[in-house]
């Protein structure tokens, strides 16, 4: 091994990174506008909120509370509908997939209900029969529709239980499972470090080993002394700087603009280390086997991009359903994942070790593979 | 310590699978010499010249460089051999200077003198041009440039001039005449006979992995094509009549031009004696040695590269 050899290798690398501009926006600019669009797409997805339009037909004070009631706390956007116009008519001209029709009479129906004589309860004149029957006009093929009406039966019910001035049986009590609350943002940067350094170290391994023996630069190599376990090592060193490079930037998008809050540790470095080994590894030994530059990119094609959306980088895993969740266990990159978002978000020193100990040994394995499989003289 | 023979090949002997790519080869390159393998594509030429650079290994026979066994002493042969490979290629976005210092650090060359190498491969003004803008003669210029990084004491060059245009061959021709000029060793192969009349002090013609003529260039020509063609334009058809009364066998090889292979000098002047006393009128004339050519087509019967031999050699 010599230092000055690996130095050389590493100046021309980065030499040609520099000025190489599609090199540049994959390994720097490709994450970082995923992490815009995606942290955008979601932003909100915290505090959602639904919008519901509502048609008040009692006109009373009683009715005004109910709508006031059904904001639940600023969850739900109300639209109120001019009691005047038809409600289907303005569901269909305004595209609108839910109104929810109060009916004349609510006000009364309610004081009977309650037995309200001059404004105080009476129970001689409670009417436990006496009810009151809201309107959903609704557009069935529209899928948040379901949704509101679910919440809005949740909170009908309450308001019935209520009424029936019985205790509730099944209270609720919170507990959060992480030490902090995290926002999807904060789950999905790791997944995009996983996910380039990933990218960049399979892509950067089929350069190292098909394209640069294609155009011949591999032969004139062996014909000086700079030995295999050196280049290996050069392209290997490279990537680690390439995947620090591209976190970075990821990790300083994510603070500056959506002021994310994660665990920036010596995990990190592990991992993305580790990756690099087990991509770098993948990469060698594909191009081993598919030999033509172009093969070798097609292949390591195949097995990034169902990785990609398999291994839960941009969602989480729960959301799959379970074959695929098992398939997902079987892929590296799943446990990248896994294991930089309990360094980095939930803050679990364990999981890391065990998620790290998993990428490790698989990636010091393909690695060794993949040197082996490297050739370097014409061996025929 | 200098030896006699650079290079020393014993019974060499190279197959792939059931191809026999270089079959049962003996020759040797004395120190200070250009040596040059001529041969059409496929007959071995890379093979051999790749397994005494060290990156093949032989089937068979033994190899010596600088008095070292190949299969054996790659660590300590390659620090003192420079290669130019065929088809040679660089880091697309390296400029010439960088490549060059890139390939000088390999080596552990702290005095490489690049501007030195620049000027003999004669790319001063392109010094900061990146590979991938190179031409193709610019590349091979800058492949020799490398080549010599190390100051090596053998030079070897695998077609250095293959599918450049005329000029840029030209060119590179150049700067090999320098390095001869220099007293470098250097081993060559091609398929230019132009090529290796021009550099090598010693052509070996290579033809179906085996050796079938070697010497200098002079002594393969008077040993195996010691003859004259002489060529005559002409319009009139009388020309070839006469030549043909006299016991020659001219050929008409268009609707001008008549070729006459003849022995001896004296041949030339009885021909044209004989034209002159007939009264035909000939346009231009042109007598002519034949070129290595002419040996390759003689010993195997078949064109170096094709298309360039018509009814007469040379």
């Amino acid at each position: 091994m010599s230092l000055r050899v690996i130095g050389a290798n590493l100046v021309v690398s980065i030499k040609t990174f520099s000025r190489e501009k599609s090199a540049m926006f994959f390994t720097i600019a490709f994450p970082i506008i995923l992490i815009l669009v995606f942290g955008t797409i979601f932003l909100n997805q915290d505090n959602v909120s639904f919008g519901l339009h509502v048609q008040d037909l009692d006109q009373t004070h009683s009715s005004a509370q109910l709508v006031k009631g059904l904001e639940f706390d600023g969850k739900v956007r109300i639209t109120l509908v001019e009691p005047a116009t038809n409600a289907m008519q303005y569901a269909k001209d305004n595209k609108v997939n839910l109104v929810l029709v109060i009916p004349r009479g609510y006000e009364r129906a309610l004081a009977r209900r309650l037995g309200l004589v001059g404004g105080l309860p009476n129970a001689a004149f409670r009417d436990p029969n006496a009810s009151v029957t809201v309107t959903y006009i609704y557009d069935a093929s529209a899928s948040s529709t379901s949704t509101k009406i679910q919440i809005l039966r949740a909170g009908f019910a309450l308001v019935n239980q209520g009424m029936s001035g019985q205790p509730p049986f099944i209270r609720a009590a919170e507990t959060s499972m992480l030490t902090k609350k995290y926002r999807f943002i904060e789950f999905f940067v790791p997944g995009i470090i996983a996910m380039s350094v990933m990218t960049s170290s399979l892509s950067g391994a089929v350069t190292m080993n098909a394209e640069l023996r294609q155009t011949g630069v591999i032969r004139k190599l062996s014909t000086t002394p700079i030995t295999r376990t050196d280049w290996i090592l050069s392209n290997i060193l490279y990537q680690v700087m390439l995947a620090v490079i591209s976190t970075m930037a990821i990790i300083v998008v994510s603070y500056a603009v959506f002021s994310v809050r994660l665990q920036i540790d010596a995990w990190l470095f592990v991992f993305i280390v580790l990756e690099v080994f087990a991509f770098g590894g993948i990469g060698m030994i594909l191009t081993r086997v598919a030999n033509e530059a172009e093969s070798a990119t097609a292949a390591a094609n195949v097995i990034m991009f169902p990785m990609m959306f398999l291994s839960g980088s941009f969602f989480p895993l729960e959301m799959m359903p379970g074959f695929l969740q098992t398939i997902a266990r079987i892929l590296p990159l799943y446990y990248v994942n896994e294991g930089l978002r309990a360094s980095m978000v939930s803050v679990d020193h364990t999981a890391a070790l065990r998620y790290s100990a998993m990428i490790g040994v698989f990636g010091i394995v393909v690695l060794v593979l993949g040197i082996k499989t490297t050739k370097w003289e014409e061996a025929k | 310590m200098a030896f006699e023979h650079a290079i020393d090949v014993e019974h060499l002997t190279k197959r792939y699978g059931d191809l026999l790519a270089v079959n049962d080869i003996s020759f040797h390159v004395r120190t200070g010499e250009v040596f040059a393998f001529l041969g059409p594509n496929g007959a071995g030429k890379t093979t051999t010249v790749e397994v005494i650079e060290t990156i093949r290994t032989p089937s068979s026979g033994t190899v010596r460089l600088l008095g070292m066994d190949v299969t054996r002493r790659k660590r300590d042969i390659v620090p003192r051999i420079g290669v130019l490979p065929q088809g040679f290629s660089s880091f697309d976005r390296i400029t010439v200077r960088e490549t060059i210092q890139y390939y000088a650090r390999l080596f552990r060359c702290r005095n490489t003198d690049v501007d030195g190498l620049i000027e003999l491969a004669n790319l001063k003004d392109k010094s900061k041009e990146q590979f991938k803008n190179l031409s193709g003669g610019l590349r091979q210029r800058l492949g020799i440039a490398i080549a010599l990084v190390n100051d090596p004491e053998v030079v070897f060059l695998d077609e250095p001039t293959t599918g450049l245009d005329p000029g840029a061959r030209r060119e590179v021709w150049e700067v090999l005449l320098s390095l001869k000029r220099n007293g470098k060793t250097v081993f060559l192969t091609t398929h230019y006979m132009e090529e290796a009349e021009l550099l090598a002090d010693t052509v070996a013609i290579i033809s179906k992995g085996r050796i079938i003529a070697m010497g200098s260039p002079d002594e393969l020509i008077e040993g195996n094509a010691n003859y004259l063609v002489l060529t005559l334009k002409t319009v009139d058809r009388a020309p070839f009549e006469i030549i043909q009364k006299m016991g020659f066998e001219p050929v008409q090889d268009s609707h001008k031009s008549i070729k006459v292979r003849v022995e001896h000098p004296d041949d030339v002047l009885r021909i044209l004696n004989a034209l002159k006393s007939a009264g035909a009128s000939s346009l231009s004339l042109d007598v002519r040695k034949p070129n290595l050519e002419a040996v390759f087509l003689k010993l195997t019967g078949e064109a170096l590269r094709e298309g360039l031999v018509e009814g007469v050699p040379g």
